[in-house]
């Protein structure tokens, strides 16, 4: 579905945990046609004297009722803005933007892997993959309880892992320790969160490339044929892929604001080429 | 000839006295159009007639409202509504989000001889009213540009306006020779003022001497119409002005980002990749209005005002102080459909006036020029 201005309509907000909203917005254009993974670039009001749109990921999307719904923190004034609005408040979203995971149809045990506010990178992740008949566990990291994301909030079927930095539920230390347990469960791996979290995730995906290369994909015919980085036929055959985040102007592709750097030494628009980007395509070591 | 000399209603001789109209006939550029507060929305055909000259030369109460602009070398704009280098891309990025072709003209993103990589991230950042940028003039070079976006700018009924940036004169030069005589390439801006790159770019715009030369070096090089867009970042403009109009500019853009930069939320660096960035948005406008202001009235050649356009009001300000077109940039990524919105409200806001042309509403904010000296004056003197 091609990107389009639309007039949204808040529905519902709340503050989930502690500095941390779900909002539920009325948008049917942008409910049906979304795939996970994409994002909308959300207008604040006029009167802050704020000139850039927000980006947000999808967090859900519901095409019978029309709804998206987005999850963020408040962190400055624009995010607080958001949490003024009253339902029947109008807002101007630009979207679906950016390229979504790209699921192999052969992958019957999807890992997802979310950091902090990254849950709202892979959320609606789970939804697709859970109607698409897969299995989902979800590995989440916090820094304590009060941060851990409502399990009400996901679907009955996935199994929810959680790891907190101070041991208040869950495993105690980092979300990545977890994953190492499930990666030879896994066909496939999907993560949003801390660029270190990724970082982390891209060397444990590298790694068990390196144990157990690409078996599972690598047998079909044709299989030997190269496909080019970065298009959907490659990042469906990648085992890792990541929603990556950066300070975005235009969100599509204008204004080369949100790059980080690529493999091959070409940056990358998060906007455009990404959120989403097959570990292997980010060159987590340049410094960038 | 006495103003009211057609048929008026009683009404129509009230709305005319508020007009002061004794001045326009004879200067247009420096007269005084009615401000809006003046006449408070009048209707089409009531301020055709309530303006007594244009009312005796165009009866017809649906005024035709000409936009065009003639930047010189040919480059006629079908409008004073550009965008702005660095904002929209190659003209394609935001699809059928924007109607390309209702606007006066795209500068493309800043243009090199060879590829480049641009910045570090992060390179983006909002501050209070604007934004601040350190984008490092990522682009894949010229040959690729050409390659990449002409055949579809020829297409396009909106001019193209490719703005070139170099770190040497030579550079300049070479690009602007690989673009001359392109199909779809309008027009040259020229950025001798980015603050963004760490060799070349504004050492140009703070020095007249090196404004003219690398002006002139281009001038040389190609018939295209040559923009050169000038630098804030400096204590006086106008020489610098003055210099690249000699040395053959046709157009003048006032004014790119001013230098700025933010600290990092953990306040233990600087916020961007680059350290510094350009600071653009709705803060920077009265030092743009400021310099356009001031460069208006010292050079010959049009001025293109950019800096916070964020609606109408804006237009109107830089058309008031000089400018004969302008550029929208930032307020672009919060509302991309502005530019064209604005083209369809300067030309209401002209018919709600009266007047069949923007031209009319340049400059009207300048100090008169003293006229010259006419043999009357010699006589009355003392």
């Amino acid at each position: 579905m091609t990107m389009r201005l639309v007039r949204t309509e808040l529905v519902d907000s709340r503050e989930i945990l502690p500095g941390q909203w779900l909002q539920s917005f009325h948008a049917p254009a942008l409910a049906s046609g979304t795939r996970a993974g994409q994002f909308v670039h959300v207008r604040t009001g006029d009167l802050s004297g704020l000139v850039l749109r927000r980006p947000f990921s999808i967090n859900t999307a519901d095409p019978v009722s029309g709804t998206i719904t987005i999850h963020f923190r408040t962190i400055g004034r624009g995010t607080e803005w958001f949490t003024s609005l009253r339902a029947g408040d109008a807002v101007d979203m630009l979207g679906p933007l950016g390229r979504p995971f790209e699921v192999d149809s052969r992958s019957r045990h999807l890992l997802l892997v979310a950091g902090g506010l990254g849950m709202a990178g892979v959320r609606y992740l789970a939804d697709e993959a859970i109607r698409d008949g897969r299995q989902v566990t979800l590995l989440f990291g916090a820094a304590s309880a009060r941060d851990v994301y409502p399990s009400s909030l996901l679907p009955d079927e996935v199994e929810y892992v959680i790891a907190t930095d101070d041991g208040s539920v869950g495993h105690r230390g980092f979300v990545t320790e977890l994953v190492p347990e499930y990666e030879a469960w896994a066909d496939q791996a999907f993560a949003c969160g801390p660029a270190p979290m990724l970082a982390a995730l891209a060397r444990l995906a590298a790694g068990r490339r390196d144990r157990l290369g690409v078996a599972r994909l690598g047998r079909r015919r044709g299989a030997g044929r190269t496909v080019a980085l970065g298009s959907p036929a490659a990042r469906r055959k990648a085992f890792l892929q990541v929603s990556m985040e950066q300070n975005m102007g235009c969100a599509v592709g204008a204004c080369l604001g949100c790059v980080i750097m690529g493999v091959g030494g070409a940056p990358q628009r998060v906007c455009r080429e990404g959120p989403v980007f097959a570990a292997e395509e980010v060159a987590w070591d340049s410094g960038w | 000839m006495k103003a009211k000399r057609r048929v008026t209603t009683a009404k129509d001789v009230r709305v005319a006295a508020r007009r002061t109209p004794t001045v326009r006939k004879v200067k247009p550029l420096l007269g005084l159009a009615p401000s809006p507060s003046a006449s408070p929305a009048p209707t089409r055909a009531r301020s055709v007639v309530a303006r007594p000259i244009a009312a005796h030369d165009q009866p017809a109460p649906s005024v035709a409202v000409d936009l065009s602009v003639d930047l010189g070398r040919g480059l006629v704009l079908t409008n004073p509504i550009l965008v702005a280098s660095g904002t929209f891309g190659y003209g394609i990025e935001y699809g059928d989000v924007v109607e390309v072709d209702r606007l006066g003209a795209i500068c493309c993103k800043g243009t090199t001889l060879k590829p480049r990589i641009g910045n570090v991230p992060p390179r983006v950042t909002e501050t209070p009213g604007g934004m601040l940028n350190s984008i490092g003039l990522q682009n894949p070079g010229v040959d690729a540009v050409v390659d990449k976006y002409a055949k579809t700018w020829t297409g396009w009924r909106t001019s193209v306006i490719v703005n070139v940036a170099g770190e040497s004169v030579g550079d300049y030069v070479e690009v602007v020779r690989r673009l001359d005589g392109v199909p779809g390439v309008a027009g040259i801006e020229l950025n001798i003022s980015c603050p963004n790159v760490g060799k070349g770019g504004l050492q140009f715009a703070i020095d007249a001497d090196a404004a003219g030369s690398v002006t002139a070096a281009v001038r040389r090089a190609t018939d295209l119409p040559l923009l050169v867009k000038l630098s804030p970042n400096v204590a006086d403009v106008r020489p610098i002005a003055r210099a690249i109009a000699d040395a053959g500019a046709d157009v003048l853009t006032a004014v790119n980002t001013l230098s700025g930069i933010a600290v990092a939320p953990s306040r233990q660096k600087p916020l961007l990749g680059n350290i510094y960035g350009g600071l653009s948005g709705p803060a920077i406008k009265p030092v743009a209005l400021r310099i356009v202001y001031e460069v208006a009235q010292i050079v010959d050649i049009p001025v293109v005002a950019i800096g916070g356009v964020t609606e109408l009001a804006d237009v109107l300000d830089y058309l008031a102080v000089g400018a004969v077109a302008v550029q929208v940039g930032t307020a672009i990524f919060a509302d991309p459909t502005l530019p064209v919105r604005l083209v369809d409200e300067l030309a209401e806001e002209c018919r709600g006036r009266g007047l069949t042309s923007h031209r009319d509403l340049i400059g009207t904010a300048l100090p008169r020029k003293p006229g010259a000296p006419s043999a009357k004056g010699v006589e009355y003197r003392p």
